[in-house]
C-alpha cells in the first residue's frame, strides 16, 4: 500500500515534471510510466483512459493522474498521483515567481525549450503510433480513423463530439 | 476574504470546465476571468505569468490557477483555484473509469471501446501535428526530431534522458548564440 503510494507519486513527479508544453506533452511520459515501467495498465486500457479524459473538459494531465491513480490504489492513489503531477510546479510558480521572471527571457532557457520541443512532438507521435498498433483490428476501425481525421482537419468538429459519436457508432455496429 | 475565495472558485470552475482539449485550451478562458471579468491583473501581468508557466514543465492550467490564486488570496487562494480547476473533472473521470472496470466484460462496452480507440489515436496524432507546426522553425530542429526517432526505435532508453539531453543541446546550440 505505502509502496504503491510512493510509486504513484514518483511516477507522476517524473512524468509531469519532464513534460514541457502543458498537459498534452505529459501524455507520452505517463504512458511510459503506467504501461511500460510499472505495468499498472495495458496499452489498450491507456487508450480507454485517454478516450474518457479527452471527452471531458479541463486539464488532461490531472485527469489521467486521477484515472490511473484510482485504478491502482483507490482515492489515496488519486491523491498520490495528483500531488506528483501538480505539487512541484505549484510550489515553483508561487515561491519562485521573482527568480523565474528573470529567466523567462534568458536566451539559455529559450534555447533549451527550443531543443526540447521537437522531442516532445516525436514522443506524442510515438504514443499515437503505439496506441495505433492495437486499435485497428478491422477495416471499419480504419474507416473510423479516416472519418475522424477528415472531421478534425476540414470540418473542425469538436473532439468530444467525435468521441461520443464513435461510442454510439460502436454500440450499433460492433455489437 | 471568503468573498474572494468564492470568486476564485467560481472563476476557475467556469474556465476549466468549459475548456475542451486539455490545459492549453483553458488558458484563454482563465484570462477572460482573471483579466476581463474580475480584474485581478492586467493583460501584461497575465502574459508574464503565462511565460513563466510555459517555461516550467507539467500541466499549464494548474500553474495558472496557482499564480492567480496566490495573487488574489495567498495559499488559501492557491488551494481554492486548483480544486476548482481539477476536482469536478477528476470526480467524473474516476466514476467513468470504475464503470469501465466493472463492465469490462460486457459486449456493449467492448463494442463502444472498439470504435472509440481509432478516434483517440487520431486525436493524439493530431495533437502531435499541431504541436509540430510550432516546433520546427529550422532544419536543425528537424535533426533533433530525427535523432529522437532513431533513439526510440533502436534503444529502450527512458524518454526522460532524451528530454534532458535535448535541453542541453538546445542550450548550447541556440542559447549562447542568442546572448552574444
Amino acid at each position: 500500500m505505502l509502496g504503491e503510494f510512493w510509486d504513484l507519486f514518483i511516477a507522476f513527479i517524473r512524468a509531469s515534471n519532464l513534460g514541457f508544453g502543458g498537459g498534452p506533452a505529459v501524455i507520452p511520459l505517463i504512458q511510459t510510466e503506467a504501461v511500460n515501467n510499472y505495468h499498472w495498465i495495458t496499452n489498450e486500457q491507456f487508450v480507454d483512459a485517454l478516450a474518457v479524459t479527452n471527452a471531458l473538459p479541463g486539464p488532461i494531465a490531472t485527469k489521467l493522474a486521477g484515472y490511473i491513480g484510482y485504478q491502482v490504489l483507490g482515492w489515496p492513489g488519486v491523491l498520490a498521483a495528483l500531488l506528483g503531477t501538480i505539487g512541484p510546479t505549484t510550489l515553483a510558480i508561487v515561491l519562485l515567481t521573482n527568480i523565474l521572471m528573470k529567466y523567462t527571457d534568458s536566451p539559455g532557457l529559450k534555447g533549451a525549450l527550443k531543443g526540447v520541443r521537437p522531442v516532445v512532438v516525436v514522443l506524442v507521435a510515438q504514443t499515437a503510433f503505439e496506441m495505433g498498433l492495437e486499435s485497428f483490428p478491422n477495416i471499419i476501425t480504419w474507416a473510423i480513423a479516416a472519418v475522424t481525421a477528415a472531421s478534425l482537419f476540414w470540418f473542425k468538429i469538436h473532439p468530444a463530439i467525435l468521441i461520443v459519436l464513435s461510442l454510439i457508432f460502436g454500440l450499433l455496429v460492433f455489437q | 476574504m471568503l468573498r474572494k475565495l468564492w470568486d476564485l472558485f467560481i472563476a476557475f470552475t467556469r474556465a476549466s470546465n468549459l475548456g475542451f482539449g486539455g490545459g492549453p485550451a483553458v488558458i484563454p478562458l482563465i484570462q477572460a476571468e482573471a483579466v476581463d471579468r474580475y480584474k485581478w491583473m492586467d493583460n501584461d501581468e497575465y502574459a508574464d505569468a503565462l511565460a513563466i508557466g510555459n517555461a516550467l514543465p507539467g500541466p499549464i492550467a494548474t500553474k495558472m490557477a496557482a499564480y492567480v490564486g496566490y495573487k488574489v488570496a495567498g495559499w488559501l487562494g492557491v488551494i481554492t483555484a486548483i480544486i476548482a480547476t481539477i476536482a469536478p473533472t477528476i470526480l467524473v473521470v474516476v466514476l467513468l473509469g470504475s464503470l469501465i472496470m466493472t463492465y469490462a466484460d460486457s459486449p456493449e462496452l467492448k463494442a463502444m471501446l472498439l470504435a472509440v480507440r481509432p478516434v483517440v489515436v487520431v486525436l493524439i496524432a493530431y495533437t502531435a501535428y499541431q504541436m509540430g507546426k510550432k516546433s520546427f522553425p529550422q532544419a536543425s530542429t528537424w535533426a533533433l526530431a530525427i535523432a529522437t526517432v532513431g533513439i526510440l526505435a533502436l534503444t529502450s532508453i527512458h524518454p526522460a534522458f532524451i528530454i534532458v539531453s535535448s535541453m542541453i543541446v538546445g542550450y548550447f546550440a541556440w542559447g549562447r548564440k542568442l546572448s552574444k
